[in-house]
């Protein structure tokens, strides 16, 4: 699939921002880096924000990377976690660091012995996930046999009704896996916001490079704010590299 | 599980069940089937022009003739077993099929050798991702030669293949993936951190190549190249920041190599096509040195691509040096479409009608005068609303001696002069170029 998009005559950069939580961190990010956001941080009903420089489509989150890998935006802002599971081709320009969450394996924190007993009757484990491609690739790695069933929300409530053994789902603090009395006994992948741009954006849009080098710097500001060597943090979170871009004429023939 | 008896209860449910293609087929109908059939040959006389000959290749390899040249297609190709039980594959590409014939038919026979090809490849995909499992790709294969002057060929005749395509806006951009391999050489560190580099690189995720360049023990210098080349872009100038940013890491040959290609594509007059950005990754891991991608603005999918691939032959036990490249129909299409440019094809000059056998004799008449023409049992308003369904130039009838042009209330006008003219002109307009 292809998108098709009529040329814009003001040939606005389109950026898709996902709704939800990484919402308000991404308006601020996007602002931060210097563009026209106005509008965008209460669009009402709206889905499409135009501003001077800027389209910005306001999206499902795991619409993301289909959005940017399908050309249908030049780039967008999405959560690792969605990025990974999609498998979709898309450039990984800047970790933003925000939003910060881990996919884990959770169980019932009374289950252990119940599972294994089960797995030794029955062969298998069973899994609830809304990530069926990551979880399927964790547990392959791992020579595990599970069952997958994808479901499409409140992961956690699986096992208390007996629909799968463990899950597979994201969690930033734990509480709501706490307070369904699930324990996390695997961390798979950590996630955090990803600035990713579609791969002909990025080759010959010079915007969508300036643009990532623009919040690779704020990225790298924000840590020496923080903790210049906090651990489990790439210290080069973002490229300030400047990269000599487009000079002279245009290589794009006109 | 219970899928197969799902599927029966449809088929009973749904007793007139029309047939369907399988997913990511589809038929080509006549108006689009002339676009591209004239698409085609545009391009293909712009290979020809460069000496490049046409080629054709079974649809079916041996899966493993393709995978010793291109590694496992496991999800890739689409797979066969045949009576003897031998796997086979659908081809997923043309370069490889290519060189198995340049490595068999063509062994030991002095080079180098050019061909072209039109030909539809096979791709699995997964379901719901909206992708084609067939592509029309056309192509060239340029075998037994290396350089500076075999890869401005290549790049030289990959635009002049757009331009006759007729796309007024489109950009090829080459890279080489010498420079990365000489990085990871330089790092000194683990074969397990090179592939982890180079599966970076092909996922184009720049967000892990700065990790990697993290991990403690790669040497400074490949840490900094590392970071730095993936995002280096530009004109020509793009070789030398490149170079300084690679400095230490033994890559430049590769770059005095590249430099040359695109000093000759100045002189070849594509330069301003033509721009370097050293992320550039190919999907297939054979190609060994210049790579490229073409790209047309607001399409999210490169148009096409190609490469060196020096190790592929060597594979079949017949080693040379080799590039090509492969452009894709459908993207051109829709590219074409975008920039409103698509050729505008009409495949059919008149419909004729009358009683048969004076018409027959009229449309010989015709088509000896260069007409396309389709007979038609119509008269009257309905012979004309046949031609306009079938996009004619022009409604015919033949009565008596006489060929003779109907009016717009379907009454028989001026008849045709003689000798037969020729057919109305711009049966092809040119889109992009005349």
């Amino acid at each position: 699939m292809i998108a098709t998009r009529r040329i814009d005559p003001d040939h606005r950069l389109r950026i898709a921002v996902p709704k939800g939580a990484l919402f308000a961190d991404c308006v601020s990010m996007l602002s931060s880096a210097g563009l026209d956001v106005t509008g965008l941080a209460d669009p009402g009903r709206t889905l499409i924000v135009r501003t001077s420089d800027a389209e910005f489509i306001i999206s499902k989150p795991t619409d993301i990377p289909v959005y940017v890998a399908y050309g249908a935006a030049d780039c967008g802002i999405g959560g690792k976690d969605v990025l990974v599971e999609a498998g979709l081709e898309v450039v990984e320009l800047v970790d933003l660091l925000f939003g910060a969450c881990h996919f884990v394996v959770a169980e019932p924190e009374d289950a252990a012995a119940a599972i294994s007993e089960r797995a030794r009757h029955l062969g298998v484990v069973r899994v609830a996930t809304k990530y069926p491609n990551i979880a399927q690739a964790h547990f392959d790695a791992r020579g595990i046999q599970v069952e997958l069933v994808k479901l499409n929300g409140n992961i956690e409530l699986a096992p208390l009704i007996g629909i799968a053994d463990v899950v597979v789902d994201i969690t930033a603090t734990g509480t709501t896996l706490r307070e369904n009395r699930l324990r996390i006994v695997e961390d798979v992948l950590p996630s955090t916001a990803r600035f990713v741009g579609n791969p002909a954006s990025v080759r010959i849009d010079p915007r969508v490079t300036e643009l990532a080098d623009r919040m690779a710097a704020l990225v790298k500001q924000s840590l020496h704010v923080v903790d210049a060597s906090a651990p489990g943090v790439a210290a080069e979170a973002g490229s300030t590299q400047q990269t000599p871009l487009r000079t002279g004429k245009d290589p794009v023939q006109s | 599980m219970t899928g197969r008896n799902r599927t029966h209860e449809y088929q009973g449910v749904i007793s007139n069940m029309r047939p369907v293609t399988a997913r990511g087929f589809r038929d080509v109908l006549p108006a689009e089937a002339a676009e591209r059939e004239a698409l085609v040959a545009r391009i293909g006389e712009a290979f020809s022009a460069w000496g490049y000959g046409l080629v054709e290749t079974p649809v079916v390899e041996r899966l493993d003739t393709l995978e010793a040249a291109v590694g496992p297609l496991e999800g890739v190709a689409f797979r066969l077993i045949d009576l003897d039980g031998r796997v086979l594959a659908l081809r997923p590409d043309m370069t490889v099929p290519i060189a198995r014939l340049a490595a068999s038919r063509l062994y030991g026979e002095p080079g180098p050798h050019r061909f072209r090809y039109a030909a539809e490849v096979f791709r699995e995909h997964e379901s719901l991702r909206g992708q084609s499992r067939q592509f029309t790709q056309v192509g060239v294969e340029f075998i037994g030669a290396a350089g500076p002057a075999a890869d401005a060929e290549m790049i030289a005749v990959m635009v002049e293949g757009l331009r006759a395509a007729g796309l007024s806006s489109f950009s090829v951009v080459v890279g080489t993936v010498a420079v990365l391999a000489a990085i990871v050489d330089a790092a000194e560190m683990p074969p397990a951190w090179g592939a982890q580099v180079l599966s970076a690189a092909h996922d184009r995720n720049l967000v892990e190549l700065d990790r990697l360049a993290e991990e403690p023990g790669v040497r400074p210098e490949a840490a900094r190249a590392l970071r730095a080349v993936p995002r280096v872009r530009g004109g020509r100038e793009a070789v030398a920041a490149c170079r300084e940013a690679a400095s230490a890491c033994g890559c430049g040959e590769a770059l005095d190599e590249l430099d040359a290609t695109l000093a000759l594509l100045a002189a070849a007059g594509v330069a301003d096509s033509v721009a370097v950005d050293f992320s550039v990754m190919r999907s297939f891991e054979y190609y060994t040195g210049l790579v490229a991608e073409a790209y047309a603005p607001g399409l999210g999918v490169p148009l096409g691509g190609g490469g060196r691939y020096d190790g592929v032959l060597g594979a079949f036990g017949a080693p040379a040096p080799a590039a090509g490249f492969a452009l894709g129909l459908e993207r051109i299409s829709i590219a074409l479409l975008e920039q409103g440019a698509q050729p505008v094809a009409r495949s059919l000059d008149a419909v004729l009608g009358g009683a048969p056998e004076v018409a027959l004799v009229a449309a010989q008449e015709l088509r000896a005068a260069g007409w396309r023409v389709a007979l038609s049992s119509h008269e009257g308003l309905a012979l004309l609303a046949e031609a306009d369904r079938l996009d004619a130039a022009e409604a015919l009838l033949a009565r008596g001696g006489l060929i003779v042009r109907l009016d717009r209330a379907g009454e028989p006008a001026l008849p045709l002069s003689r000798p037969v003219p020729a057919p109305p002109a711009s049966t092809w307009k040119a889109g992009g170029q005349s």
